[in-house]
């Protein structure tokens, strides 16, 4: 049972990995900033080194938001499978989708179902999953949308340039905020690593607990951090082509200069929000950095339909992942046979899940058709230009 | 609700990415001067654009090193 709460753990990294790689890596590849390829392997590395930077682990896996510990209920290696389980298949389903979503919610959902089916209502803290998850979520796409809309606005208003006679637009040169996003998204991608690697940690550490193998109170060994920093390594190279996709082309269409506002945003709120104990997830604040950038930069429209589906996807993570960690918390339950059966249809659900995918295979080859567009749109840009100096001729003044 | 520890990661967000973005955008803007042909400007704008970038660096390692627990405790 351990190992195989560990292997699952494990695998909710990998699948944590890929899913997240977007947030870090959709916009500069969007742009043409950095290679698709060469985004992920990127993204991997520094999520490993980030995996090993910080390895404050959580006391509690939940964070408070189910009862545990001395004077609460007993989170058993059941309960942890079960809530895995809801975790990695919200995941399947969502990366499936293309939607960009909180692997932390889902996990939180997961547990959530699980607790309550296994232990009962009163095992769960509504108050703390208000507090520490719906209210957050909302927070969280607002400030990093609002800050990459000043940012934007900033980046623009500074590079723009004008013939001081003629009023004429000169070349604006902006081709520096290409190289700056290298910078700016590997600072995410640490910042993802240092923040999504501890929560795995956390859990292997807590089922060792459990079963008595490890000393209670004490931190995560190494092969642990290892394990867990490989798998999240692994998963953010195996990359989430479908999510990518979604945030960065499939919002809005993203200029060097607006990702680098969205990207720099992105990893300010991160980072201020792990240090200033206000946890955001990575997922909401990168999803709402390209929708105020979007806003931003005049002439950019964003696709609100886009922005609905995924918002969606995030109203029902914490239900869809509770239901299947419930259902599999009553399937464990009821013995070896239930227990069987929830790792079979698990695993079948995934593989089936990942069968489906390849029916519209979405890789690098074909994120790339953003890359080459951008190659494509920084050929004609004094033609677009000229085009929207034309239609905005307001813009000719500033 | 911790209100307060809302205010203060939006504030922080807000003051950390204007920083870095404003920097870095006059390093661009600055170095766009420096290299434009036939226009005779000041010899400070390129050594000041280097500044701009050296600043955005400086303030991204800050960040860095206060979120490092290695570092900061």
């Amino acid at each position: 049972m351990v190992a195989l709460v560990i292997t699952l753990a494990l695998f909710f990294d990998f699948t944590n990995g890929f899913h997240d790689t977007a947030n870090a890596m959709a916009t500069p590849i969007a742009t043409g900033a950095i290679k698709p390829k060469t985004a992920v392997a990127l993204a991997a590395v520094l999520n490993l080194v980030g995996a090993f930077l910080s390895t404050e682990v959580a006391k509690t896996v939940s964070g408070g938001i189910i009862r545990e510990g001395a004077d609460g209920v007993q989170i058993t290696p059941d309960i942890i499978f079960a809530g895995l389980m809801g975790a990695i298949l919200w995941n399947m389903i969502t990366w499936l989708k293309g939607l960009p979503s909180s692997s932390s919610h889902a996990l939180f959902g997961g547990l959530i179902g699980a607790a309550i089916a296994g232990i009962g209502l009163n095992s769960v803290n509504f108050v703390s999953v208000v507090q520490k998850v719906l209210l957050p979520a909302v927070f969280a796409p607002v400030i990093a949308a609002v800050v990459a809309y000043v940012c934007t606005r900033l980046a623009y208003a500074l590079t723009s340039r004008h013939d001081p006679e003629t009023g004429s637009k000169l070349t604006q040169k902006r081709g520096g905020f290409r190289t700056g996003q290298v910078f700016t998204s590997s600072l995410v991608a640490l910042a993802h690593g240092t923040n999504d690697a501890q929560k795995t940690m956390g859990i292997i550490t807590l089922v060792l607990i459990s079963a008595g193998s490890q000393a209670p109170g004490s931190g995560p060994q190494l092969w642990v951090i290892g394990a867990c920093a490989l798998a999240i390594a692994v998963g953010t190279y195996s990359g989430g082509w479908r999510i990518i996709r979604t945030l960065g082309s499939g919002l809005t269409e993203v200029k060097p200069a607006q990702g680098f506002a969205a990207e720099t945003s992105t990893a300010a709120a991160i980072l201020a929000s792990s240090h200033l104990g206000f946890a955001l997830s990575t997922t909401h604040v990168a999803s709402g950095s390209v929708i105020g950038s979007g806003m931003g930069r005049r002439g950019t429209s964003v696709h609100w339909a886009t922005a609905g589906k995924i918002a969606i996807g995030w109203l029902f993570t914490l239900p869809a992942a509770g239901i299947v960690g419930a259902l599999t918390a009553m399937l464990v339950h009821t013995g070896t046979v239930g227990f069987v059966i929830a790792a079979v249809a698990g695993t079948a659900a995934v593989v089936y899940m990942f069968i489906a995918s390849g029916r519209s295979p979405v890789g690098h080859h074909n994120a790339v058709e953003v890359d080459e567009a951008g190659h494509a749109v920084r050929f004609a840009k004094k033609k677009a230009a000229a085009v929207s100096r034309s239609n905005n001729p307001k813009g000719g003044q500033k | 609700m911790k209100w307060l520890e809302l205010v203060v990661v939006a504030g922080a967000t807000f003051v950390a990415a204007v920083t870095v973005v404003v920097l870095y955008a006059l390093g661009v803007r600055l170095t766009a001067i420096a290299g434009d042909v036939g226009t005779n400007q000041p010899r400070w704008v390129r050594p000041l654009s280097y500044a701009c970038f050296g600043l955005c660096g400086i303030a991204v390692l800050f960040g860095l090193y206060l979120i490092i627990p290695y570092f900061s405790k």
